[in-house]
């Protein structure tokens, strides 16, 4: 009786979570900044999905006779020094970074869960290995640390991805581990124990649910941060190569040209600064809507 | 639910603000593209890389005063190295240049005019050179300069191991004091640019037997050094025992250090600094429209050198680089990335300034995007197995620019094309450029053709990049450099252009200009190609 009892308890647990979570999800629209925020996001990714079909020229396109030009309805965002539509340049770059950062999100976000869920319900010392290491991983500043992995493992899209995922990683994982700290002795989970349930059932019917709120908001946040770190690595010429149309680089390459085809640095710059304020703005309001739905 | 450490701060929106901001302001600043052509960059195949002058930024244009009287205020890289023997980049052969002597000296036409050296014969088949020196030159400790001094200078540079200059005089039997102000070189065969090869950046005179180079400024020089800050700048006044009268006319020479060109640019327009000669073509574009300030541009004989390994695949197959060369737009190359300043290369480093030894009529055939595919077609090379290949590039000057045109235009003729932009530390570490198949390498500018021969093209030589091996051209190569006949001499270098043309592995897109910017306070400013070679014994300030 009483282990039906629990079982009951922790069927309707998950569920329920489940249920407030993608109700939750609904509200994004609600609030008119985090309407802005999504919408403007949506617009990026719609971009990058359907981009190089509607770009008016190739990336690395070079019609010399128009090179230097300020923008015009031929070039709504102008060309660069080599003669480059950079409208159809940005529209390349948008595939670029929401891949890159959106790609690494998702696996720091895939192994941080895993890790952090592992470590906080296990502890002992598997929960101090890892996290010592993370924090040591975390002692490093971000971009120094993916300075030092591009150094080590070469310089290539998938060394910024490698990057992405070895920076984040860690600060999911902790993420992760603290709210598993919260619960791990709460009711459903001791019953689910008491029931002999398989620790992999647990971690991920149990307790993955209660997780999954916090780990959108961090998610979302850490894919702004991403998007902010492939435009850096970008602008700093490391992995990645001309003539990409990475948006930071675009900025790094147009610099020297800055007083006489201002358009050539403004509008890659302005891309990044719209889409993780689109980001952000999107994450505040499922923080919001997470919030209110309890 | 949501624990508290994901508490967003509304501050995090205003990164991105943030960011656009700082980007637009290092933009307004005018942008800092790494260097400008023909400058140290462009020198690396002839020194080693000049890395460690990758030193912090400083506030120098807080620091720096207004103009006074007969101060010429420039503005160069850092220097490193002071001691002549090791001297490479522009500031360091600028500075030394105006503390210490050469024997001859190069006009800015690329002729040899007297400097200690007043009047020299030849003799003996061009074995034997003796040189008259000037009377009256004194060092700056007050010792007087003679024959002896000069003896030992050049046989300092041509015993020192691993230094350009011993490759240099390799062909020096001996130099010896044969009178108090006389001084005679026996060479072991002739060489026809043996005037050039003593005005050698390095072969600045010291006095005999110094043995601390590079902490002792003690030359003959127009200019005194009075204060060295390194990292900092160099501080000369005019050296009032200077053998030349009426030389040199300034009053004194500040060499401030900047690392950032743009930062040296927004220094000479905000008047802190009064003369600049490194800037990438946009900036100096800019500058064309401030007032107060005269812009130079000259041409140069240094060039950017696209070059493919001709010693294995692909590039055994001559096809191939042929196939690049016609796959190749210059006229565009030459308008986007020079910005049309400089020339238009010709696939030869013998290039128009260079007058008798060029030949107008050795052209390298039009772009024909067809006759390459059928080239590389000739080759094995189609749409089912394209060419495919990574261009190695250093990250400074219009290279990385340079770099991505090829691209596009060779893409036209089936052509992958990887790229990789490199530091230009790493591109030169280890002599990898000498590795690699296909690459761009800088070249700065040289008064005289032989050196890019002798050093770049012929079987052995040192920096054979492209490892070319041609007997036919190796012979043309060494009756230029050999022969004391002018016109056999114009015409081996004549025949040398049409067969780098017809088959040599380097494609020349364009020659270097020399840019340069000072302010109008100042008169009789000439620049030399090579901007470290600059003289400033003549310039008169005539501001108040």
């Amino acid at each position: 009786m009483a282990a039906s009892e629990a079982r009951s308890t922790t069927k309707s647990t998950a569920p329920g979570l489940g249920r407030r979570f993608f109700g939750a999800m609904r509200h994004l629209f609600d609030r008119p900044t985090t309407a802005l925020g999504t919408t403007v996001f949506l617009l990026f990714v719609l971009v990058a999905l359907i981009g190089p079909w509607i770009a008016p020229y190739g990336f690395n396109e070079q019609i010399y006779a128009d090179a230097r030009q300020a923008p015009t309805l031929e070039h709504f965002f102008g060309t660069d020094n080599l003669g480059r539509d950079v409208f159809s340049r940005v529209l390349f770059g948008a595939r670029e970074v929401l891949a890159q950062a959106g790609l690494g999100t998702i696996l720091a976000v895939a192994f941080g869960t895993f890790l952090g869920l592992l470590s906080g319900y296990r502890g002992g010392w598997l929960d101090e290995i890892t996290m010592r290491f993370f924090d040591s991983l975390l002692a490093l500043p971000a971009l120094l640390l993916a300075l030092l992995l591009l150094g080590t493992v070469g310089q290539s899209q998938h060394a910024v991805l490698i990057v992405i995922v070895v920076v984040y990683t860690p600060i999911v994982a902790r993420v992760a581990r603290s709210v598993v700290l919260s619960v791990r002795n709460k009711g459903f989970v001791e019953a689910a124990k008491l029931q002999g349930e398989s620790q992999s059932r647990i971690l991920f019917r149990e307790i993955l649910p209660s997780v999954m709120p916090a780990l959108t908001v961090e998610g979302a946040l850490r894919f702004s941060y991403a998007i902010f770190l492939v435009a850096s690595l970008g602008f700093l010429g490391v992995g990645v190569q001309p003539p990409s149309p990475n948006w930071g680089l675009m900025v790094s390459e147009a610099r020297p040209h800055a007083s006489q085809l201002p358009w050539a640095m403004f509008f890659p710059a302005a891309s990044i600064a719209l889409l993780v304020i689109g980001v952000n703005l999107m994450a505040d309001g499922i923080k919001r809507t997470l919030q209110a739905a309890g | 639910m949501l624990g508290t450490n994901f508490r967003l701060h509304n501050k995090r929106l205003f990164a991105p603000f943030f960011l656009i901001v700082t980007m637009l302001l290092v933009a307004c600043g005018g942008g800092a593209s790494p260097d400008t052509p023909a400058d140290t960059a462009s020198e690396q195949p002839a020194e080693a890389p000049d890395t460690e002058a990758q030193t912090d930024e400083k506030s120098t244009a807080e620091e720096l005063s207004a103009a006074s009287g007969g101060t010429l205020r420039v503005a160069m890289q850092p220097i490193v190295n002071t001691d002549p023997l090791n001297i490479s980049s522009d500031s360091e052969v600028l500075v030394a240049n105006h503390v210490y002597d050469y024997l001859v000296d190069i006009d800015p036409q690329s002729n040899i005019v007297p400097r200690l050296a007043t009047d020299w014969e030849a003799s003996d088949g061009g074995l034997t050179y003796k040189f008259t020196l000037a009377e009256g030159v004194t060092w700056h400790d007050g010792s007087d300069f003679s024959a002896a001094d000069v003896a030992w200078t050049f046989d300092r540079l041509r015993t020192a191991e691993g230094t350009p200059t011993a490759d240099l005089y390799s062909n020096i039997e001996s130099v010896e004091a044969t009178g108090d102000l006389e001084v005679t070189f026996s060479l072991s065969e002739p060489n026809s640019f043996f005037l050039y090869d003593l005005s050698d950046n390095h072969a600045l005179i010291l006095k005999e037997g110094t043995n601390d180079a590079d902490s002792n400024f003690n030359g003959t020089g127009p200019f005194v050094v009075d204060q060295y800050s390194p990292e900092d700048r160099i501080e000369l006044v005019a050296n009032d025992n200077y053998f030349i009268e009426g030389q040199p006319s300034l009053e004194r020479v500040e060499i401030i250090f900047f690392n950032d060109d743009a930062a040296s640019i927004d220094a000479l327009i905000g008047g802190q600094i009064d003369l600049a000669m490194r800037m990438p073509t946009a900036l100096f574009v800019t500058l064309q429209q401030e007032s107060g300030i005269n812009t130079y541009s000259i041409p140069t004989n240094g060039f950017d050198l696209v070059r493919l390994r001709s010693d294995r695949e692909p590039g055994n197959n001559p096809n191939v680089m042929q196939a690049l060369k016609l796959a190749t737009d210059r006229e565009a190359i030459f308008k986007v990335v020079q910005q049309g300043f400089g020339a238009i290369g010709n696939d030869t480093p013998i290039g128009p300034l260079y007058e008798a030894y060029f030949d107008p009529n050795a052209a390298p055939p039009a772009r024909d995007v067809e006759a390459a595919k059928a080239l590389l077609a000739e080759a094995g090379y189609d749409e089912s197995n394209p060419l495919t290949l990574t261009l190695h590039t250093p990250d400074t000057g219009g290279r990385p620019d340079l770099a991505a045109v090829l691209k596009e235009q060779w893409s036209e003729a089936g052509v992958e094309i990887e790229i990789s932009v490199e530091p230009e530390s790493v591109y030169y570490g280890d002599d990898g450029w000498l590795e690699v198949d296909l690459g761009i390498t800088g070249w700065g500018s040289r008064p005289y053709p032989q050196f890019y021969l002798d050093t770049m093209l012929v079987s052995n030589a040192k920096w054979n990049e492209s490892h070319f091996s041609d007997e036919e051209f190796d012979q043309l190569v060494n009756t230029a450099g050999t022969t004391v006949d002018d016109s056999q001499r114009v015409k081996s270098y004549r025949e040398m252009q049409q067969l780098l043309i017809d088959r040599g592995p380097i494609l020349i897109p364009y020659f270097f200009a020399q840019l340069g910017a000072i302010s109008d306070q100042f008169e009789n400013f000439e620049m030399k190609a090579f901007a470290g070679r600059t003289d400033f014994r003549n310039i008169q300030f005539t501001g108040s």
